[in-house]
């Protein structure tokens, strides 16, 4: 499984495409697969939003993740279950593409996307502008098969320094993986939303220490990256409290490599659901 | 066309729009209000960089209700000079440092140094600059409607 269109494609069938408006996707979350964190739903609303900007360019530039204001994670979406994508393309041109977009699950919206924007790089630079049209064709058509994607394995994570304030780990982007495949075939890049996701991760080992009140992400907001992540780079990330509510915590999430700072958010958490007895 | 030394914006009216601009700008970078200032150099001062532009360009389009051209502040800085007129292998030309004087008086001048390289033009965006980026597109706004 996996493979080009597979590794790190987050989309089954566009059932519903306005040219440089909008469009309405669906991918089926492989039940085989152990977890899939709303970072990827995040990403996979920002793929549909990137499909429908290509496209109305003719595919000659692609946009990067670079700003989001607000990305509401309200309820973890489960392997086997179905994702509806949604977005509403409000601008994209050669330049940019600002967007919002929803990820639900039988209706119960389950990610939020809000503001967000990503500037657009040459094509040619990144994947092939002909091969990519062919895709988009096929997917707003009778879709691709469903349940290509294996998950994205593990990456190692080590902890640098902890205290009841902040913490930081190395992260240890491979040299090679296979969802540098999609991303991108002629430039691989270490996808933003898996550099959030571990950013998440470190952050709740941070907040949620107290087991009768465990709390869960609700948001990550103010994301910006400032730079790419190559292939077997080192990034340092640091995550810090700065709202150390009882309900409502929230942290500033840094992530660098060396002295050069390449992404920035800040990550809330709300009490987790508790489930009834 | 505007006079060399003629305001474009009278003070009173850049200060009637920096409270929403400092909060936009705030807002978008993750900065304290503070902070910003109205000759704050948003990139060397605030860690703004050119994405954070187009994103406040957005922003302030929302805050303010109004429609603001994509990358024009470099343009209409310009104004009608021509571009070969304005920078020459990527540097700005005399010519051109006179316009820039001129369109960004906010900018203090030891700020805008010689040789500036074009690219570098966004280095020298305040919030003010934001402020008459706001004033331009509503007085812009009733003839864009009419």
């Amino acid at each position: 499984m996996g493979g080009r269109y597979g590794a790190f494609t987050f989309c089954d069938r566009i059932t519903d495409y306005v040219p440089a408006r909008s469009a309405r996707a669906t991918f089926a979350v492989p039940a085989t697969l152990g977890e899939f964190p709303s970072c990827l739903v995040a990403e996979a609303t920002g793929q549909l939003a990137a499909w429908v900007s290509m496209a109305h360019i003719g595919f000659r530039g692609r946009p990067v993740a670079a700003l989001a204001r607000d990305v509401r994670m309200h309820a973890e979406v489960n392997p086997g279950e179905t994702l509806t994508l949604e977005v509403d393309v409000e601008e994209c041109d050669d330049n940019a593409v600002f967007y919002q977009g929803r990820a639900h699950v039988a209706g119960e919206e389950r990610v939020q996307l809000i503001d967000c924007l990503g500037p657009m790089l040459p094509q040619h630079d990144y994947d092939s502008a002909d091969d990519l049209a062919r895709q988009f064709a096929l997917l707003c058509g009778d879709g691709a098969a469903p349940g290509r994607f294996d998950g994205v394995g593990a990456h190692a994570m080590e902890t640098i320094a902890a205290d009841g304030e902040s913490r930081s780990a190395r992260l240890h982007v491979p040299v090679d993986a296979p969802y540098f495949v999609d991303h991108f075939p002629r430039r691989p890049v270490f996808p933003a939303t898996l550099l959030l996701d571990h950013a998440i991760r470190l952050a709740t080992a941070l907040v949620d220490v107290d087991d009768d009140r465990p709390r869960r992400v609700s948001r990550v907001h103010n994301v910006k990256m400032r730079d790419f992540i190559r292939p077997g780079e080192d990034v340092v990330l640091q995550v810090t409290k700065v709202a150390p509510g009882d309900f409502d915590a929230r942290v500033r999430m840094t992530a660098k490599i060396g002295d050069r700072k390449m992404a920035t958010a800040q990550i809330g958490f709300a009490p987790a659901r508790v489930e009834a007895a | 066309m505007r006079g060399l030394n003629e305001m474009e914006f009278t003070r009173q009216q850049i200060d009637a729009v920096f409270p929403k601009v400092a909060d936009v700008i705030a807002d978008a970078l993750g900065c304290d209000i503070e902070d910003v200032k109205l000759d704050s150099s948003l990139i060397e001062d605030l860690d703004a960089e050119s994405i954070d532009f187009l994103d406040l360009v957005f922003r302030l389009e929302r805050a303010f209700k109004v429609k603001i051209p994509r990358g024009k502040i470099v343009e209409d800085a310009r104004g009608d000079l021509a571009e070969a007129d304005f920078e020459q292998k990527g540097v700005v030309t005399d010519a051109g440092l006179q316009r820039l004087r001129e369109f960004l008086s906010e900018v203090p001048p030891e700020r805008i140094k010689t040789p500036l390289k074009a690219a570098d033009i966004p280095r020298l965006f305040t919030p003010e600059t934001f402020c008459k980026v706001v004033l331009r597109a509503q007085k812009n706004a009733p003839a864009a409607a009419a």
